[in-house]
């Protein structure tokens, strides 16, 4: 049977250990950097006429620091598959939302009342 | 409790029995709040797509409102809430190395940022009152693009508003989880709790990431 028993099976808590995963200092600072850069970058491209380049070009940007701030900050990289699939699911979910309702409203067409 | 306790307890995982070692136990409580996150993550995503669709249908009075925000000030409370992630990301860190005075000022920064934020943001909120842009209470703008303006303002208050909220219960939070860090409640085998109200910071700020191009930057070119 596949079936994992608890080394203690008299109940309650056990104590154990292990050693925790630590990131080194240098990676959140870096990320905090690229961060405040994104930012910068952010704010000046909203100031130069792009058209519609310039809210394509702010959604890239925060995709960019969400994923930033979930791979480095969040530990995401250090997850378990089941994890980051779990944590990917929420933003997918909301794709959808935003996509199926978007598909209609571009796609309404104004029909004249015939009177 | 004396130092030497405090340091034991820290030091020592308190296993759940139905847990076989500490790094299931803690990836069972990841998992578990990334499924809460995944809910928040669509609580402010039905605001994002309200704001889509009413976007797609007035683009031009959503690029006056966006215009009538205080650019700057948002500019200012994004830096601050990335900062703000990456002290509590090194609070945690230092949680985990038992370095407890670095982990309560990391922490401490962490929710005195929060608080900056929601000082900034109620300077914000002051300003549009007294110009006049809160709609249904205290709303005068006039020509064809007036009702996008509200439908614009309705929304800003809707999402800043809830984001706020949530800022403020993450200060609260994390001004609690500074005195526990330092009385060495956490420590190298202890810091499930740290870590997950670092997600849920984390979280906060990714929300703001979003929320600073979609109200302050739109129609800023020209």
């Amino acid at each position: 049977m596949d079936i994992r028993l608890s080394a203690d099976l008299s109940g309650g808590a056990r104590r154990m250990k292990d050693s925790p995963q630590v990131t080194p200092v240098r990676n959140y600072l870096w990320t905090l950097a690229a961060l405040l850069t994104l930012l910068a970058l952010s704010a000046g491209s909203a100031l130069l006429k792009l058209g519609a380049l310039n809210s394509v070009m702010n959604i890239a940007i925060s995709v960019t620091k969400t994923l930033l701030v979930m791979a480095i900050f969040m530990h995401e990289t250090h997850a378990r598959r089941l994890t980051r699939l779990v944590s990917a699911v929420g933003f997918v979910w909301l794709a959808i939302l935003i996509g199926l309702t978007l598909s209609d409203f571009l796609t309404r067409t104004k029909i004249p009342a015939p009177w | 409790m004396n130092s030497a306790e405090a340091e034991f307890r820290a030091n020592t995982a308190l296993l759940e029995e139905q847990f076989d070692e500490p790094a299931q136990q803690r990836e069972a409580a990841t998992l578990g709040m990334w499924v809460f996150l995944s809910t928040e993550i669509l609580f402010f995503g039905v605001l994002f797509a309200g704001y889509t669709v009413m976007r797609v249908l007035h683009p031009l009075g959503f690029a006056i409102a966006s215009r009538q925000t205080d650019m700057l000030l948002g500019t200012v409370e994004t830096a601050v809430l990335l900062t703000s992630s990456s002290l509590i990301a090194l609070g945690v860190r230092a949680v985990k190395l038992n370095q407890w005075r670095t982990a309560t000022w990391l922490m401490a920064g962490t929710a005195s940022l929060g608080l900056a934020f929601l000082v900034m943001h109620g300077f914000e909120y002051y300003k549009e009152y007294t110009e006049h842009l809160i709609p249904g209470i205290n709303f005068s703008r006039h020509g064809p693009q007036a009702p996008a303006v509200e439908l614009f303002f309705f929304l800003y208050y809707c999402i800043t508003g809830f984001h706020s909220l949530h800022v403020a219960v993450g200060v609260i939070l994390i001004a609690v989880l500074a005195v526990r860090v330092s009385h060495q409640v956490f420590g190298s085998q202890r810091y499930t709790t740290p870590e997950l109200t670092a997600l849920y910071w984390h979280l906060v700020d990714i929300v703001w990431i979003f929320v600073y191009p979609l109200i302050y930057l739109v129609g800023r070119a020209g």
